[in-house]
């Protein structure tokens, strides 16, 4: 079966076969193109320059996911139940992370397709729309929460809302004017290394680094033991690391780059790189709010803002203006990244051009999925007493509770020897996604327990 | 050799042809990321996980609903 083809190609014979070539196809052989004159030269700085031009997408889907609503779920587990627990927790939950993405990589690169794509075309309709719709709502949540987070963020400056939205809907649109995946991918990456503000603001709070490594090592138990209000983190925090639409969007990012089953080992560094990074950035960030806890500051209902003022005083104007920015970009960051997965996935199984490479006229359904979603995103946003931070929280709780399906996809694309010929996951990953989806799913029962029968718990030790 | 471009886009010429054809793999072509690959058939075992978690998750949105309108009050 054949889809239709864009009007801006042109035919061509590419190995005896009329094919088309388009302006696309142009764009992203002008990249390989540089990669394999790369490759060809040898030596440590050819490969340091092999590095930089194959990183990409494992470094924007770890920061993107560090997004408004992960750095306010890590603000405020830091705040109320401080590090004991919590940071070799979200250690391991960036580990989950990198060993679901780096399946991503393979399924990309070897297929040249993307996840709805591919899901559509192995399990049919009836799944596929199923995996649509999860994808679709959960994204269109998560843009409202990444809204919500720079309008707070830049509330700290002063900035009315209706400001902060329309600037960000602008830096969107900014981001997007390039036409090219390369030039797109470079200027989102210097905006998300921005996400390291956490660190020095992490720093002010001059931590006990003794404290902070015996967390790390010696993993305490979880404070106020099994109840509705840690496992409503807890899920908030597992949300903040893995959710649905970083496996759409480094997928499809993955394709639209153009990395080749040869680039497989860089995709692999990228997808280490940027989990480090990121949980760097997220341990930095429950440490920053640390302070509160041990300050018995109560930041149950803390915004961004609010956690930036209540902080001032331990960290000073600096510190402060630094979180804020942090929140604003975490959220900005996620906006673009979101945005484009779910107008990936709609270009996928609507099969119409979808690429950072088309120039808008060319790929009109694409952007305007991107926009409107985007848009509308905003616009709720600016409806008077909207419950925030409850909000953020649970978005994060609705995209632990879609990741186990949406693994249970990802896993059998990624075994399915017929579309990956020898990359099929070994059996020792299969092993650990197994335990992945049981712990995610788990997790979830627990919370779902916690809500329909809040006092059972209580023969465990719970507060 | 130059060939006029369909599009408003311009033109492309051989040596952006050539291009094309040494950096991308066959299967990278936009032209043949069309074609699809074939539906396989769902094992009875990959169907009862797989609707499985379909129930789990719409039990699970109804919990997280009940959670909202009871933190709403």
């Amino acid at each position: 079966m054949n889809r239709g083809s864009d009007s801006s190609s042109h035919t061509r014979v590419v190995d005896g076969d009329e094919l088309v070539i388009t302006h696309e196809d142009i764009d992203r052989a002008h990249d390989r193109a540089r990669v394999s004159a790369v490759r060809a030269r040898g030596g440590t700085f050819s490969r340091l320059r092999l590095l930089w031009l194959l990183i990409g997408p494992g470094l924007l889907v770890m920061l993107g996911e560090n997004d408004g609503p992960s750095m306010l779920s890590y603000a405020a587990t830091g705040a109320r139940f401080g590090i004991g627990f919590f940071l070799p927790f979200i250690v391991l939950t960036f580990a989950m992370a990198m060993m679901v993405q780096e399946m991503t990589v393979r399924l990309g690169a070897a297929t040249h397709r993307g996840h709805a794509e591919l899901i559509f075309d192995r399990f049919g309709p009836f799944w596929g729309w199923f995996s649509l719709i999860d994808l679709g709502i959960g994204n269109f949540l998560t843009l409202i929460t990444e809204f919500i987070a720079i309008r707070a963020g830049l509330g700290f400056f002063g900035v009315p809302p209706w400001a902060a939205v329309l600037s960000a809907l602008a830096l969107l649109y900014l981001a997007l004017l390039t036409h090219r995946y390369w030039t797109w991918e470079r200027i989102t990456l210097a905006i998300a290394a921005f996400n390291l503000v956490f660190v020095p603001v992490a720093f002010l709070t001059h931590p006990s680094w003794h404290s902070v490594g015996h967390a790390l090592v010696a993993w305490k138990p979880l404070p106020g033991g099994l109840n509705n209000e840690t496992l409503l983190i807890v899920l908030a925090d597992i949300g903040a690391t893995v959710t649905p639409w970083m496996l759409f969007f480094q997928q499809s990012a993955t394709v639209d780059k153009g990395l080749t089953r040869r680039d497989i080992r860089f995709g692999r560094i990228d997808t280490v790189l940027g989990a480090a990074l990121a949980t760097i950035a997220a341990l930095a960030t429950v440490l920053a709010t640390a302070p509160l806890f041990t300050h018995h500051i109560t930041a149950e209902n803390f915004q961004a803002a609010e956690f930036a003022q209540a902080l001032q005083p331990i960290i000073g104007r600096l510190g402060a203006t630094l979180f804020a920015l942090g929140i604003v970009e975490a959220g900005m960051v996620a906006c673009v990244t979101i945005s484009i997965s779910s107008a990936y996935a709609f270009g996928e199984v609507a099969s119409r051009p979808h690429s950072l490479n088309l120039p808008m006229a060319q790929a009109k359904a694409f952007y305007s999925v991107l926009f409107v979603c985007a848009a509308i995103a905003a616009a709720i946003v600016m409806i008077p007493g909207l419950p925030l931070v409850y909000v953020v929280l649970l978005v994060n709780v609705i995209a632990v509770l879609a990741m186990p399906p949406a693994l249970v996809f990802l896993f059998m694309l990624v075994n399915d020897r017929e579309i990956m010929g020898e990359l099929v996951s070994p059996r020792w990953a299969n092993v650990l996604a197994t335990a992945v989806v049981i712990f995610l799913t788990t997790a979830g029962v627990l919370f779902g327990v916690s809500v329909i029968a809040p006092n059972i718990f209580a023969g465990l030790g719970a507060q | 050799m130059t060939v006029r471009h369909e599009a408003a886009h311009g033109s492309i010429d051989s040596s952006e042809h050539d291009l094309v054809v040494s950096s991308l793999e066959r299967d990278q072509l936009t032209e043949v990321k069309k074609q699809h690959f074939p539906r396989r058939k769902l094992k009875g075992s990959e169907l009862v996980v797989l609707w499985s978690l379909r129930i789990y998750l719409l039990f699970m949105v109804a919990v997280v609903l009940y959670e909202v309108c009871t933190g709403a009050h």
